[in-house]
This record gives structure tokens, sequence and C-alpha cells, in this order.
């Protein structure tokens, strides 16, 4: 069985784990029980859709990184066990994304995370 | 929905129409069978329901197959084999950067889907297949068909191997019938047709590796459930889920059927259908006061007590009490003087027992889910009641626009939403100005004639129109007449109930 290592989130770690389409680096920042909710136009803020348990965020995260397109991380702020960033995302047909993404830390993984994104469409 | 940018993917010289829609974290591509336009489809409510529904969870990808409705046309005589469709779904992965895709293929689209599975297993994350068939020989009965795309292509006449339930609807298939025109020429059509009787792809079924789940309506019109059964066996941990219907077409019959089945298979999680929208009057009661003079907000017991209350005062007005833990009383209405009535008689009775309530009404769309509903409009007569003071019941101006005649006084009060544009105004329900609620079931006398008076009088006695006609000297078809009169005018249901108000207003 691989070992995981125990990495100490930050924003440096995430920037490059996401700009380098690391599904497997990025699901080792969670924690066990990490709840990750999403908002978006068709997850309103009154359902948001939400996904629990590092596995089914490991899952999330393969998703996304096995698309071709490009990500640029592009403000991250800390402040004690809580860390915002930006994301800038490109489809390779032009379409873009653009994240906001608010995040708690326990014990040096993310215990929850919020992200509310917006879609070319 | 207003149909998604068309943008177009470029397979060798051709150029292959797509769609995105939805911001899932995974890829959902919708392979369609015989025909389809991704401009003319967003036009059909069902098309819009399913691509809404699948969109909600995934980021769902349509396309227009070579030869049909955006995509380049070509020659159509020319039959594009499934490897130049597999080349093209590539083609539209790679141009919506998709590294891994869901493929839910339907009827022809199934084989094709099938077909890129075994051959790309790399990049298929998942397969849904509905309505289809290993082998078009064994399953389908062309014929038929390929003689009404010869006959009668445009005219919508294709729609009776789609969904024979509507083929009786003229405007759906006048709707078909442009749907046809706008998605092959008729030559391309028979083309098609000619090249799904000739789809064999059973050698590919046990090299899927993908995780399979094929749908199959139980009486598909054009397709055999039995075909999917059979791929079912043949495609290794394949679940096989039969679906109540005829439609071969998936985005006609119930589609909320099939959105359901997908959602559960790929996301894990038995979906909440939320989409059930309602133009309702909405009412808010809060607690905000009781005896002791305290405020006491969320107090469990006070609140469900109120919550009873207003579960029987509602259910006499026809409305629904939101159940759930809510720090206030949700419930909502057909109409603005019900909702009105029923937050008075709460005040009222509520101030009986010590506790003051304050009430909110606004008029919305609510979405419903069985027991519970929400909405901005929900929102919205929440802000409303938190304005009002205790005992006080304040309503938006659109309910009081639309209770006119009802009987209802309002005095205007202060505005919601002063730096919104435009403010939201408010008006305070005037409780001891309400009118009688039973008005029409204790009627005035009054508004009858002497004549009809009299006729009243002896109907109360018992006596029938023959017998009042001879009383009266008049024939019997005037005192049918005016018996017909008095209940109209008394708003009354039959001879008898009149006799009882009469009686009723003599002892009175």
């Amino acid at each position: 069985m691989p070992t995981t290592t125990v990495e100490r989130v930050n924003g440096a770690a995430i920037k490059q784990a996401i700009e380098n389409r690391d599904g497997r680096r990025l699901a080792s920042f969670y924690a066990d029980d990490a709840h990750l909710k999403v908002i978006d136009r068709n997850n309103p803020p009154s359902r948001p859709r939400e996904v629990h348990g590092k596995a089914a965020i490991a899952t999330f995260w393969d998703d996304i990184c096995s698309r071709a397109m490009t990500h640029k991380v592009e403000t991250s702020i800390a402040e004690g066990d809580r860390l915002a960033f930006s994301q800038a995302c490109t489809y390779p047909d032009g379409a873009r994304v653009f994240c906001l993404a608010v995040l708690d830390l326990e014990n040096g993984k993310i215990a929850n995370q919020t992200v509310v994104q917006a879609w070319d469409e | 929905m207003r149909p998604p940018e068309v943008r177009y993917a470029r397979s060798g010289d051709w150029r292959i129409a797509y769609q995105v829609v939805g911001q899932g974290s995974f890829d959902l591509v919708f392979v369609d069978g015989f025909i389809s336009n991704l401009e003319v489809q967003w036009e059909d409510p069902g098309f819009n329901h399913l691509a809404n529904r699948l969109s909600a969870f995934s980021r769902l990808i349509l396309f227009d197959k070579r030869g049909t409705g955006l995509s380049d046309r070509g020659d159509p005589t020319e039959l594009p084999g499934l490897q130049t469709h597999m080349d093209d779904l590539c083609a539209v992965l790679d141009a919506t950067g998709s590294g891994k895709a869901v493929l839910f293929g339907c009827a022809e689209g199934a084989a094709i889907s099938l077909l890129f599975a075994a051959n790309y297993p790399d990049r298929v994350r998942a397969l849904v297949l509905y309505g289809g068939f290993a082998n078009s020989m064994e399953y389908l009965a062309q014929t038929e068909f390929m003689a009404t795309i010869e006959k009668s292509w445009g005219n919508g006449f294709s729609l009776q191997y789609f969904s024979p339930g509507r083929f009786n609807d003229p405007r759906f298939r006048e709707w078909w019938g442009r749907f046809e025109r706008l998605s092959a020429s008729p030559r391309a059509a028979m083309a098609l047709a000619l090249m799904s009787t000739a789809i064999d792809v059973s050698s590919a079924l046990p090299h899927v590796v993908a995780s399979t789940l094929i749908l199959h309506r139980t009486n598909d019109v054009s397709v055999p459930q039995e075909a999917g059964h059979d791929l079912a066996q043949r495609i290794p941990g394949a679940r096989f889920l039969a679906l109540p219907g005829r439609d071969h077409q998936v985005w006609t019959g119930d589609t909320d059927e099939v959105a359901d089945a997908v959602e559960e298979f790929l996301t894990g999680a038995r979906p909440v259908r939320h989409h059930h929208q309602l133009l309702a009057t909405l009412l808010v009661a809060r607690i905000v006061q009781h005896a002791t003079q305290k405020a006491i907000g969320g107090n469990g017991d006070l609140l469900q007590l109120i919550h009873n209350i207003t579960e029987r005062i509602a259910g006499r007005y026809g409305g629904h009490v939101s159940e759930g833990v809510e720090p206030e009383i949700l419930a909502h209405f057909d109409g603005p003087s019900r909702a009105v009535r029923c937050a008075v008689e709460l005040v009222r009775e509520a101030c009986e027992l010590g506790i003051k309530c304050s009430c909110g009404l606004h008029i919305g769309e609510v979405e419903v889910h069985r027991t519970s509903f929400a909405g901005d409009a929900l929102r919205v007569a929440r802000e409303i009641a938190a304005k009002a003071k205790p005992g006080e019941i304040l309503a938006s101006s659109i309910v009081t626009d639309l209770s006119p005649g009802a009987g209802l006084h309002f005095v205007e009060r202060e505005r919601l939403g002063e730096r919104s544009e435009p403010p939201l105004r408010l008006f305070a329900v005037v409780p001891e100005h309400l009118e009688p609620q039973l008005k029409l079931e204790n009627p005035a006398i009054e508004v009858l004639t002497t004549r009809e008076r009299q006729v009243l009088t002896l109907v109360s006695e018992g006596l029938s129109n023959p017998a009042i006609a001879t009383e009266l000297h008049l024939s019997n078809h005037t005192v049918k007449r005016h018996v017909a009169n008095i209940l109209l005018k008394l708003d009354l249901p039959s001879r008898a109930a009149a006799a009882a108000l009469a009686a009723k207003q003599q002892q009175a």
C-alpha cells in the first residue's frame, strides 16, 4: 500500500498541485471527513453540491484534473487556519471558468472548503 | 432555457457542432441516436428538462453527428460508419478538453458509445446506454420506418417510432416535422436509417471495462427491452434498469425517471427532485413574544404548538404548512385572501394563548419539495415577517394588488429594501375590518325581489313548484325560473339549502 506523505497544506502547495493538475496530491490535502461545498449556477446557495469524505473528494479532483485545461491560481490569502484563493481556468476551446475557494484547516488538513464558480456558457 | 453557445470541433476536414452546458466536476457526453439538432431540440420542454437535470450534476456535452443538425452535412449517399462517428466523438472530447467522460448513448448512439468504450477505455469514465442494442439485425425492424421516411419525411410521421403516445398531438407532431426537416435532409435520413440496419457491435461487448448502466423503457416502441437485457448480460458487470413507458426517444416520456437513474448511478446519491415550481401566496409566522414578554425565538415546544395550530387553520383554507425544524412557521396557499384570513386567525388564536406572532405575506414562485418549499419569494416573505410588529400581519403590495373585492382592508406601512429599486411597498392587514368570511354561506335575502321572497317562503314550507304556481297564480315555468334565480342570487346549491336558509332567517 502506498504511504501518503504528510504535507501541511498551504497556498503554495495548493497552487502547485492545481496548476499541475495533480489530483492525487490535491486529494492528500484533505482530512478523512472533509466537506467540500460547490456553489454555481446549477447549485445555488440554498442547495449547493456537497462532496463528503476524502474518497469522494479524490474522485472529484480526479475528474477535474482529467480535463485538458489550464489552471492558474492567482491570489492566495492565509490567516491562521483559514485559506482563500482564486483560480482562473481555460478549456482548449477558449471557455473560461473563474473560482473562489475558502478553506478551513484542521491539523494541517483541509476540513471544509467552499468553492464559488462562474463559467462561460 | 436559452440554448447554449454552439461551437465546432474539427474532425479531419469536417466540423462537428457541439454545446457544453453545466458546471459539474465530470463530463457527460450525450451521444444521440438517429437525428438531432442542437438548435431546435432546446425548443422542446422534455429535452430542456432532461438536459437541465443532467447538467445540474455534470458538464453535459451535446453534439450533432456528422450529416445531421448543425454539423457538416456532406454527401448523403456516403454513409459514415461507426468508426467515423467514433473519430468525431474523439474530436469533440478533445475540443472540450475532456480527458475522461461518461458516455450517455441512446439507440444507435449506444452502439457508438460501446465501440468507443471498448477502443478507448482510458477516455471513458462510465457508460450509460439507453434503448440500445448490440446487433440491429436481431432487434431492429427498419422496413416500415424506412418506408415512412421515404414517403413523408418532414411531416413528423416518424414520431410514431419515437414517441407513439404523442403521435396524435397535432402541435407536437408539427414540431417533430420541423425537427425532422432541420435535423437531416430526406436522403440523409434514409442513409442514417440504412446505416442503423447494419450495426453489430457484439464483438466489442466483452472488452468494455467501464462500469455500465443499461436503461430501457419496458415497452420501447422501436427496440424491444430484450435488446437491453442482452447488452446487460454480455457487458461485464453491467446493471440493467427497466423504466416504465413506450417512448424510444429518451427526452420524451418521463424524463425525470431517466435523469434520476443516471444521477444515482453516476453520483451515488439518490436525487431529490427540486424542480416542482409553484406560484403561491406565502405566509411566514414568527413567534416574537409570549406572556412573560420575553423574546423567545426558537422555543421548540411553543413553536410546535403554533405549528399545530397553523396546520389546523391552514388546512381549512387549503394551505400547506412546511414540515421540518425552522425558526418560524411557513405555509403556502393558492390565493392571497385565504392566506390573509389564515394569518388573522392564527394571530388571534396565538394571542388568546398569550403568544404574540408576527406574520409576513408575499406572492411568488417557490420550489416545492415533498413537505417543504424554498425560493427567493420565501426569503422576501421572511424579511416582511421580520419587519412586522408583534401581532401584526404585513403583506407585500403584490398580495394587496391581487385581493381587491375580497373584503380585506390594509393600511400602508414602510417599504422593504429602500435601497433596492423599486422598493417593495408593505401593507398591514386591519383584522377588525375583515368582512365576515362566510358571507356567502349566510347571504342576505334582501337581494331577492318581493316575488322571489314569496316563492322562497313557499319553498321553505315544502311546496312543490306546481303547488307554488297555483298558490301565486303563476305558470309552472315562471316558478321554475324564480327558484333558479333565487339559488343563483344566494349562491346556494339546492332547493333544500334555500328552504333551510329561509327557515333560519325567519327564526332570527
